[in-house]
């Protein structure tokens, strides 16, 4: 692999990195200092997103520049307007922005001031996952940092710009982190997500407009201000440009969230960055992008991860959270894991998504229990096409089908075998995870 | 409005209102559950999908609640793709039924089990166990909760945080754990719990006073109007072939009640199904009040009123337009004017429908010039009376039971009425039906006709008010001799 040029958690290596001090050391509120003083107007904040061609990192990959943009006229729309930054980090196999919000959560706060600027919001809420509580701790006390220096609140940095950061402990439930969802949780609802349109950007937060963005995202925008869109289009394959976080999991050696720039390959990844399969074995299957992507086959790993390429493996980048499986492990016991989860997290508004993945769950544990009956696997393939796309009113319900579809489409065979021989063909084995670094 | 094609028919539509309104506004049925026209729209059921084409794009696939009619926008809820997606949906929901249609109210009028019916959903893959779990989850006094039949389209939710404006439902739990519950398990409160034993598209949410009363095939069905207060609620009398009334359900006006009727009203069916009704006539002998035949008690009342040219005319709020007309005729030929037992407000006036008046035709009998007379007053004024004649369904005890009962026996009473009167006063009492045993109109407090229905027979020897009266009418009669 190319050397290439990183910042995003090139200041996680500094001590204390996630105080004030050490961040105003590394550089830090320039941005904010540029974009308020220079003075850059909104809308050329909003312009240097649009150069930048930085696309969401939440999982949707939406150029972020273009959501801003559909904001409302301030001028025709008084109503207040806010800015969601989701920090609901729940998708299996995703813990990047959990880094950076321990590490350098100012980077998120400064982030979150510009983004406020460029959208006319006069608060941001960060939701962070109620698991994270170090999380939390750390980006709460970098806001009362900051807002001791005058950098949160009222008249930043002495400018006629004021701006509350709030942040917000989810209680630990996936669909929070549907933009909907997350927004009826701030709220103080349940977390069910609302059906679409109106999109939030005409009606969210208490009904006002409202951006929602990743964590990653936000934490790009920054360097975009100060070094300039184009920098960052320059960085980066067609359609996907600069650097993320790839957060790399399950049976490899060295697992962990790293910076990579997009145009690597994923075998790439694994062996160079990741330290190859673990035990010298043989990769199956992998997810390229948290469990809600379709599976990718072991040998397909010379694909470029980035937004498009992965679409000709029929599967996406998602939030780059890459789950690596190696060929002792069971698909059926995968997805019997995989299929759970949704089963658990599904919020149950939607009759598919409610049923299905409880559906999909049942029959995956009886064909990996060795219990499958005949005909399941159609079942699973007919009832997995029930629930997606777009038949329910968030994208839960197909990041439960996408999976349990890609199953059965690559692994047929081996999930026909289960049935058949009564029995997984691949015995359980307790799984030694090397724990992560 | 906005042309849109349902179905191959070019119809108007109102572009503010949902898809699924427009298709029922023009008789094209749409299957749905979570849906209702009274409540917000969440599109969480999925069940009313149809296919819809704008422009030149291909037809998508789309539920009918969430999406607003466009010009030119062409509508099929018939086509091959929209009953596809519809008999998936219904897959999904039928995973946990528990399939108890042959012990469940609801059947016969549930829309799981019609819409079923209507998309040939035959088979289905379900090999699992359907989920356990609560059959009998009390919900307070009205509402009994079968967990399990339950499809978790939140109507119910919704009422009560719209309609009532007190949230007391609410979803409990994720995914396919959810529940309908109530907060820590109270019980449910308030006079309009018993609607959403109607608005559950299941037999999830029944009412507990018509648990296993009826297979609602078997109910002879009506409509009628609510005779609980002035506001004349738009119902449906509901009558088990031969028996008693088992239901009184609300039937959508938009003039006046919705969807929506309280709880005293639609448990206000005893006096209706009383066994203790008074037939034929008893006419007072040496010994008591004897029973006689009609004739031998219109004879008795005419009697009276040929001995006491002043008698009192008194109507009973019950009565209606049409039988407050030949009362006041007859008062006015006799030199007099009828009153109508007015009784003040009973402290059941909310802010949704119940007026609080007990007096369902109150307007209606005022509009023809029946002077209203709260029970008190009539108490006295029939005591210095020497004759009175009481007219219509519950006269005596809207007067006061007890009142009536201490009158001296100096005052000659001649009643029409349900039920028996207990008074000394009384020298000839006669039957008269009940409102679910007679036609005619009432005017609600806005000045709304609310017909009201003979849904069931009156029992023999009852004979309708306007008959007695019409037998009463003295220039009638003088003119037959």
């Amino acid at each position: 692999m190319k050397p290439f040029p990183t910042w995003l958690l090139d200041r996680t290596k500094n001590k204390d990195s996630h105080t004030l001090a050490a961040y105003e050391k590394a550089g830090g509120y320039q941005a904010l200092a540029t974009v308020l003083k220079k003075p850059m107007s909104p809308a050329d904040v909003i312009q240097e997103m649009k150069v930048s061609e930085l696309r969401g990192r939440g999982g949707a990959g939406f150029p972020s520049g273009m959501k801003w943009s559909f904001m409302p006229d301030p001028a025709k729309d008084p109503r207040p307007r806010y800015l969601a930054i989701n920090a609901d980090e729940s998708e299996p196999g995703t813990c990047k922005d959990r880094v950076l919000m321990e590490q350098d959560p100012h980077g998120l706060i400064e982030g979150a001031l510009i983004a406020c600027y460029a959208i006319r919001a006069q608060a941001a809420y960060i939701y962070v996952r109620g698991e994270y509580r170090k999380s939390y701790d750390r980006c709460q006390a970098a806001i009362d940092e900051a807002r001791k220096k005058g950098l949160v609140g009222k008249n930043v940095l002495g400018t006629d710009f004021s701006c509350e950061v709030h942040m917000h402990k989810g209680a630990g439930a996936y669909i929070c982190g549907e933009e909907t969802g997350l927004m009826e949780s701030l709220e103080g609802k349940r977390g069910h997500p609302r059906p679409k349109p109106p999109f939030p950007a005409m009606f969210g937060l208490w009904g006002q407009p409202t951006t929602v963005n990743n964590v990653e995202t936000i934490f790009n925008v920054p360097f975009i201000v100060t070094r300039g869109g184009a920098w960052h289009a320059s960085i980066g394959t067609k359609g996907s440009k600069g650097n993320f976080l790839c957060g790399i999991s399950g049976h490899v050696n060295r697992p962990g969230v790293y910076e990579l720039p997009f145009g690597v390959t994923a075998r790439e990844i694994v062996d160079e960055v990741a330290g190859g399969v673990w035990k010298n074995r043989k990769c199956k299957a992998w997810f390229p992008g948290g469990s809600s992507c379709s599976l990718v086959k072991g040998e397909d790993l010379d694909v470029v991860l980035d937004h498009d390429s992965l679409k000709t493996k029929g599967s996406s980048l998602g939030t780059a959270a890459m789950i690596i499986i190696d060929d002792h492990t069971s698909i059926a016991r995968v997805m019997e894991i995989i299929a759970r989860f949704y089963d658990h997290e599904s919020c149950g508004q939607c009759s598919q998504c409610r049923e299905g993945t409880q559906w999909l769950a049942q029959i995956f544990h009886r064909i990996a229990t060795g219990h499958g009956l005949p005909g399941d696997v159609d079942a699973l393939d007919a009832l997995a096409k029930g629930m997606a796309p777009g038949k329910t009113i968030c994208a839960l319900s197909d990041a439960a089908a996408i999976p349990a579809l890609s199953a059965v489409r690559l692994f047929r065979d081996e999930l026909e075998e289960c049935v058949r021989q009564k029995q997984d063909p691949i015995p359980y084995q307790r799984v030694e995870y090397a724990g992560a670094h | 409005m906005v042309k849109i094609t349902v179905n191959g028919r070019e119809v108007e539509a109102d572009p503010k209102q949902p898809l699924i309104a427009a298709c029922h506004g023009h008789d094209v049925d749409v299957p749905h559950y979570c849906y209702h026209p009274g409540l917000s729209t969440v599109g969480s059921c999925r069940m009313c999908q149809v296919e819809v084409q704008q422009g030149t794009a291909p037809g998508r696939v789309m539920v009918a609640c969430r999406t607003y009619p466009a010009e030119g926008m062409v509508v099929s809820t018939e086509s091959e793709k929209s009953h596809a997606t519809r008999r998936e949906c219904l897959e999904f929901l039928l995973k946990n039924h528990p399939l108890d249609c042959p012990i469940c109210d609801k059947a016969g009028e549930c829309d799981l089990q019609d819409f079923t019916y209507q998309e040939g959903q035959a088979t289905g893959r379900s090999k699992e166990p359907r989920r356990p779990l609560e059959k009998r989850h009390s919900l307070g006094d009205v509402i009994v909760l079968d967990q399990e039949r339950c499809i978790l389209c939140s109507r119910c939710v919704r009422f009560f945080e719209e309609v009532p404006k007190k949230a007391q439902l609410t979803v409990a739990s994720l995914g396919s754990r959810s529940v309908i519950a109530t907060f820590a398990d109270q019980p449910l409160t308030g006079n309009y719990q018993g609607n959403i034993a109607d608005l559950c598209p299941v037999g999830a949410l029944t009412l507990k006073g018509f648990r296993f009363q009826a297979r609602v095939w078997n109910l002879v069905k009506m409509a009628s109007t609510c005779a609980e207060c002035s506001r004349g609620c738009s119902i449906q009398v509901e009558v088990l072939r031969g028996g008693d009334v088992k239901r009184f359900r609300p039937r959508e006006n938009a003039a006046v009640n919705r969807w929506w009727m309280c709880d005293t009203g639609r448990f206000a069916f005893d006096h209706v199904n009383a066994k203790d009704r008074l037939v034929n006539s008893l006419v007072r002998d040496g010994h008591g009040l004897a029973p006689r035949s009609i004739e031998d008690g219109i004879a008795a009342v005419r009697a009276l009123l040929d001995a006491h040219s002043d008698a009192l005319f008194v109507a009973s709020p019950f009565c209606t337009v049409e039988e407050g007309a030949s009362i006041q005729a007859l008062a006015k030929r006799r030199g007099t004017t009828a009153l109508f037992v007015a009784p003040g407000p009973n402290g059941l006036k909310d802010a949704l429908l119940h007026t609080g008046d007990p007096c369902p035709n109150r307007r209606g009998l005022t509009e023809l010039g029946l002077q209203p007379i709260e029970p008190k007053e009539l108490a006295k004024k029939l005591a210095s009376s020497k004759a009175a004649v009481l007219f219509g369904e519950r006269v005596v005890e809207l007067a006061g039971a007890a009142a009536i009962a201490a009158l001296p026996t100096s005052t000659a009473l001649a009643v029409f009425d349900c039920k028996a009167p207990d008074a000394a006063a009384c020298t000839v009492a006669i039957g008269v039906p009940t409102s679910v045993e007679r036609t005619g109109t009432w005017i609600n407090v806005d000045g709304q006709k609310g017909p009201i229905a003979a849904v069931k027979p009156a029992p023999a020897g009852v004979r309708a008010l306007a008959r007695h009266l019409a037998a009463l009418d003295l220039r009638a009669e003088a003119a037959r001799s």
